[in-house]
């Protein structure tokens, strides 16, 4: 009877000690995902103010725009601050993207138009090949391609290199094109995943303005 | 007593089983996002070994998303391409994709791609050696909607062969 109720203890103890560390578990890794969708930020769709298609709302709206150095072209560092007092959109694109395409012609229309005022476009490649930093082919392949693009569509913009490593900060950046526009003061004020239209685009290059 | 260890233990490993599948299910979470494209069937074929055979390789788009075909209109964008690596049992003599479909984006009228969509069939031809082999193939991609692009993907393509 003795040598039952040992037995019967053990398993009890046994099975607390797996319950709790199930539990503990779960709540780990609950914690995790809370975290890591905290931190990836995506974005909601939201109906427009006239009742129009639903416009991305990126969690980094009112927020500052997350500082960054990137490289461009010509392997030269530039660095979002160096916009500062000036209204930057910051247009994440790829060579691969044809919507992409489509709309580059209208940032170069829209800049030209209000550079004057203050504004600037930073066209950032985002080609989702994760290349590691060592991969000296890799990234020599992806430079020849974005300058063919810059060539082909006569970017006259800025267009900086591996927007893949910003991924974290910008919400994922899933899909191309995402842009974010961003005040004078470095605070972004909108945001735009997928093609719209040129009107769309320059409502919010205005908003940034402060027009 | 032995009934009694034999309970104990029973209870033990099915505690152990609920808190691996707790585990597992708390990965599948986590998990990236699903492929645009996915791979339907055959998962098993039976050729003859080392004479060239046909497999129809079947696969879906999800909803509302198009892929390049293999032989897009613009050089920029990625085609769609079947591969089996080298040095298998299993080699790919050549593949036969389907014609793409025009699609024009409602946006720019005048840009027109040629794309997949829906369900659609690579015909691969392979050379098998003798014997059973899992193939281990894979489908390149980059997948759109109307208005925006996913980043190329590869997704494997896993099917047996039987060489006799």
């Amino acid at each position: 009877m003795k040598r039952n109720t040992l037995v019967l203890c053990s398993v009890l103890v046994i099975f607390s000690v797996f319950a709790w560390a199930g539990w503990a578990n779960w709540e780990n890794r609950k914690q995790a995902t809370e975290r890591l969708l905290a931190t990836a930020a995506q974005g909601t769709l939201a109906p427009d103010a006239a009742g129009g298609a639903a416009q991305y709302v990126s969690p980094l709206k009112g927020k500052p725009a997350p500082a960054f150095v990137l490289e461009d072209l010509n392997g030269r560092k530039v660095s979002l601050a160096s916009y500062k007092g000036k209204a930057v959109l910051i247009n994440f694109w790829a060579t691969w993207c044809a919507p992409c395409k489509i709309e580059t012609p209208w940032l170069i229309e829209l800049r030209n138009q209000y550079a004057a005022q203050g504004f600037e476009v930073l066209g950032i490649s985002t080609e989702g090949d994760d290349l590691a930093d060592n991969d000296k082919a890799g990234w020599a392949r992806d430079r020849a391609d974005i300058a063919k693009s810059v060539q082909q569509m006569h970017i006259p913009y800025p267009v900086l290199i591996n927007g893949d490593s910003l991924s974290k900060a910008y919400g994922g950046l899933d899909a191309m094109p995402t842009s974010f526009f961003v005040d004078r003061k470095g605070i972004v004020v909108a945001s735009q995943l997928g093609l719209t239209s040129k009107e769309d685009i320059e409502g919010k290059i205005l908003k940034a303005l402060g027009n | 007593m032995k009934k009694q260890v034999r309970v104990a233990a029973g209870i033990v490993i099915g505690l152990a089983c609920l808190l691996a599948q707790g585990q597992s299910g708390g990965m599948s979470r986590s998990s990236a996002q699903p492929a645009a494209v996915q791979y339907l069937y055959p998962e098993q074929v039976t050729l003859a070994a080392g004479k060239p055979g046909s497999v129809a390789l079947h696969f879906r788009i999800a909803q509302g998303m198009h892929i390049n075909s293999h032989t897009p209109r613009e050089d920029y964008l990625i085609p769609t391409t079947f591969s089996i690596p080298d040095g298998a049992d299993v080699r790919l003599k050549d593949a036969v994709y389907p014609a793409g479909t025009d699609l024009t984006l409602p946006i720019d009228p005048k840009t027109k791609l040629s794309v997949y969509t829906g369900e659609f069939i690579i015909q691969a031809r392979i050379v098998a050696a003798p014997g059973n082999h899992l193939v281990e193939a894979k489908l390149h991609f980059q997948a759109c909607d109307n208005s925006q692009c996913l980043p190329p993907r590869t997704i494997p393509v896993a099917f047996d062969v039987i060489g006799k």
